[in-house]
């Protein structure tokens, strides 16, 4: 029985552990463009085989904890004005759409730069996808301009639409880093707006992190004790029980 | 736990950051100055759980993975090439560029810079160079009896020579254009050289070609905005503290494990 308590307060350390982890992650990403906050969820897991409902006094079923998901939490982040003309920020539920060499993923982050040829990319240098395949400007041509719909012009007249991608479960989306998302069924966005010269900033809020940080921080350190007064609690066993007066 | 290590590459982005920003605040009276801004991306993440896989032979699936990130990288400081503000300085020599184009400078190298500071002197030969000694490419040499010197919105410099009543052309200044302003690999001294990523110059006269058109008597400021500068550097500092917390919580919960027995 003492096994199992101890076994049940390390299930919560571990899962503690791997918080803290989500906490600083997110802390470190709190200045990265187009970030999006994760929440590490838990759920109880019942332990079966200790479970008996035979005897007359049932047993009583054991639950450990488990981290189950991480969701994003998909709410905009603040949107700063940058002043560039090829930064753009969406604000919506949508994606950019850019295509990486492992195929098409999506992104958050409108910081948006031109190659040497003049493709619009984004920072690593994958195209920035429209409508019709990626976005291409000429040497000579000035004034380019992204219509809240997504419409990219310049000088020289239109030069396509950015693919905005929304999903029915955002959820589904898997974190590739480099501020790219995968997977995922896109649909053509329907709620979603283009802002240029802005860039949405991450959506980690300092204050609920830090809270975060302090709730884990506790509770693992309240678990330990816990951990700790079982240990005792043994031990005293042990000698009691072990003490003969033979 | 990984948080440690995951707070230090917060840390260490966030120092980054403050260091871009200094430098664009230090910057902020330098001619041509154009800022540069800090950009951040999530490092891979680690897939304990990964969405889409099945929960039970009935076809369900799990609805959202778990995923642990490793941190934050810098992953560039491009630099922001919108218009700085024009200054009139009175000097006959000064140019600023409204437009896209830079000037071009003549390394002692032999490779060619590119710069928006215009503020151009003459050197004892009279040579329009830059505040460094270097000529201008193409080069224009003003006779020392000429007064007066005009440099027109299409470059074109002209001057009354000696006692003549009407003004001699000297040259025409020329700008250079480039597809990726931002791929420009900065030398200092207000000048930069082409890459691979900006793309080759094209070398056009002022006007032609979106290179834009000249102001004498002017010169570029730098394109730093205090404000922002300011708020972008509370901003930092006030996330390096939060990151330099989340160390010494990971080291709390460390504590808490060795204290065990």
């Amino acid at each position: 029985m003492i096994e199992n308590a101890q076994l049940i307060s390390l299930s919560r350390q571990i899962a503690l552990q791997r918080q803290m982890d989500v906490v600083a992650n997110n802390m470190a990403n709190i200045n990265t463009t187009g970030f999006k906050a994760e929440n590490l969820l838990f759920e109880e897991y019942i332990m079966p085989v200790a479970r008996d409902g035979d005897f007359p006094r049932m047993d009583q079923p054991l639950s450990y904890v488990q981290d189950w998901a991480t969701m994003h939490d998909l709410t905009s982040g603040a949107m700063v004005q940058t002043g560039s003309e090829l930064d753009a920020a969406l604000n919506g539920d949508g994606f950019f759409t850019v295509q990486a060499p492992a195929g098409e993923r999506y992104s958050k982050s409108g910081a948006f730069q031109l190659s040497a040829n003049g493709t619009l990319v984004d920072l690593n240098g994958n195209p920035v996808l429209g409508t019709g395949g990626p976005i291409q400007f000429g040497p000579e041509e000035t004034g380019i301009q992204i219509a809240g719909d997504g419409s990219v012009s310049s000088s020289a007249g239109a030069k396509g639409q950015l693919r905005i991608a929304e999903f029915a479960n955002p959820q589904d989306l898997k974190r590739d880093g480099s501020n790219l998302y995968s997977g995922g069924v896109p649909q053509a966005a329907t709620n979603t707006r283009v802002m240029q010269g802005f860039v949405e900033r991450s959506n980690v809020s300092g204050v609920s992190e830090m809270a975060e940080m302090i709730r884990v921080t506790r509770s693992y350190e309240s678990i330990a004790a816990l951990s700790q007064k079982q240990d005792e609690l043994r031990r005293t066993a042990i000698q009691r029980l072990g003490d003969t007066n033979a | 736990m990984k948080a440690l290590y995951i707070a230090s590459t917060g840390m260490s982005a966030q120092e980054r950051n403050v260091e871009v920003i200094s430098n664009n605040i230090a910057n902020m009276r330098t001619t041509g100055f154009k800022r540069q801004r800090a950009e951040f991306e999530d490092l891979l993440y680690q897939q304990i759980n990964r969405a889409g896989s099945s929960t039970s032979d009935q076809g369900t699936v799990v609805p959202a993975g778990l995923e642990i990130g490793s941190g934050v990288r810098t992953v560039s400081t491009p630099r922001v090439m919108s218009q700085g503000s024009i200054n009139l300085t009175e000097r006959e020599l000064d140019v600023a560029i409204r437009g896209e184009g830079f000037f071009m400078i003549n390394l002692p190298d032999g490779r060619t810079a590119y710069t928006r500071d215009g503020s151009f002197e003459r050197d004892p030969d009279g040579t329009m160079v830059n505040s460094s000694g270097y000529a201008l490419d193409p080069g224009i040499t003003i006779p020392g009896d000429a007064t007066t010197v005009a440099i027109s919105a299409d470059g074109m410099v002209s001057a009354f020579v000696g006692n003549d009543s009407i003004p001699t052309q000297l040259g025409q200044l020329q700008l250079a254009r480039f597809v990726n302003k931002s791929g420009l690999e900065s030398l200092g001294d207000n000048m930069f050289v082409a890459t691979a990523a900006s793309g080759p110059a094209q070398v056009s006269v002022p006007t032609a070609n979106g290179t834009g058109n000249l102001l004498q008597n002017s010169l570029e400021m730098a394109n730093v905005n205090s404000v922002t500068e300011i708020a972008d550097l509370i901003a930092a500092q006030r996330a390096y503290e939060m990151n330099a917390r989340v160390i010494s919580g990971a080291d709390q919960m460390m504590q808490a494990t060795s204290q065990l027995r």
